[in-house]
């Protein structure tokens, strides 16, 4: 890591919610700026699927389908963040991982060495029984490195239009 | 994604006049097609009794939540009804259902799909949002709940 820059290595999670793609434009305006590495990481929820089939929202099938589509999805989300980043000519590198959400995105910000995490928006917490949680709000919590949460998404517009 | 943004007093129905499992499909079915959002009416149904055949959407606690996915709706389309009585939808647990969710998505909304209905099966553990729902006797009252559930 270089210690001369304010951030050197920036992970960028990836779920396919609106709030990510703000964040994603933010990471690629700092990344710009900074010079800092760039990563984006999509996780398949292959955990969340087990879930509502267990609570028999879903039949295995379903599991199944959805587990695949979720897998093309993630795999467009990551092309087009790609492409959000190579129209500002900044680099990134792109991974598409499967499993427990918040486990494998804590494992890869200590494998890659990342120093922030930019995540969007939040969930709101609705209980402490829930089953069915946010696992943004997990990485927040257990991640080792700085987080950012992306909010107010006119202004994410805003900076990533006027980078050059 | 909030279940509120997808409600409005025109896709609840309170309360559920019919007594099987199909015309409490329809009828819900109808709240979501006043949306405006539902392109093809027959084509939703249609996917949501198939998806039905696999097996019933009718779960645990009163909760049923019939859904599909189908290029019959623009977009993710939910409606909510509260049936005082019960309704046989042969349910996992063998009671009767009183509260449904309805949804249906197209097939690019995978993603949000799975995301709203991790939200459906999150709140409906809490035992008192149940609890106000099945008490609730206007669409109002159902917004109420859902937003509070929500803050």
């Amino acid at each position: 890591m270089e210690s001369d820059r304010l951030v050197s290595k920036i992970l960028l999670f990836i779920d396919g919610s609106e709030g990510c793609i703000y964040a994603a434009k933010f990471g690629i305006a700092l990344a710009k700026v900074t010079g800092a590495e760039l990563k984006a990481l999509y996780v398949v929820n292959t955990n969340l699927l087990r879930q509502l089939e267990k609570a028999r929202i879903f039949v295995k099938v379903e599991e199944i389908d959805f587990g695949r589509d979720l897998e093309e999805d993630g795999r467009r989300y990551l092309r087009h963040i790609t492409e959000l980043a190579l129209r500002k000519e900044v680099s990134i590198e792109t991974e598409l991982l499967k499993g427990n959400v918040h486990e494998l995105v804590i494992q890869e910000i200590k494998k890659w060495n990342a120093d922030l995490l930019i995540i969007g928006e939040l969930e709101p917490i609705l209980s402490k029984q829930d089953t069915f949680h946010d696992e943004a709000e997990i990485i927040f919590r257990k991640a080792h490195c700085s987080v950012l949460v992306i909010k107010n998404p006119e202004r994410v517009d805003q900076i990533y239009e006027e980078l050059s | 994604m909030k279940l509120s943004a997808l409600l409005e007093r025109k896709n609840i129905v309170v309360p559920i006049l019919n007594l099987d499992k199909q015309p409490v499909i329809e009828e819900l079915l109808d709240a979501a097609c006043a949306t405006g959002k539902v392109t093809d009416r027959a084509k939703a149904l249609q996917a949501l009794m198939d998806r039905e055949k696999l097996g019933s959407t009718g779960l645990e606690k009163g909760l049923a939540i019939p859904h599909a996915r189908t290029n019959a709706v623009y977009g993710i389309v939910l409606a909510v009804g509260i049936a005082p009585d019960g309704v046989d939808f042969q349910a996992a647990d063998g009671e009767f259902s009183n509260l449904f969710f309805l949804l249906i998505a197209s097939e690019a909304m995978t993603t949000t799909y799975i995301q709203v209905l991790a939200l459906i099966a999150r709140l409906s553990q809490q035992e008192s949002f149940r609890r106000n729902l099945l008490a609730a006797r206007t669409p109002g009252e159902v917004l109420d709940i859902v937003n509070k559930a929500e803050e």
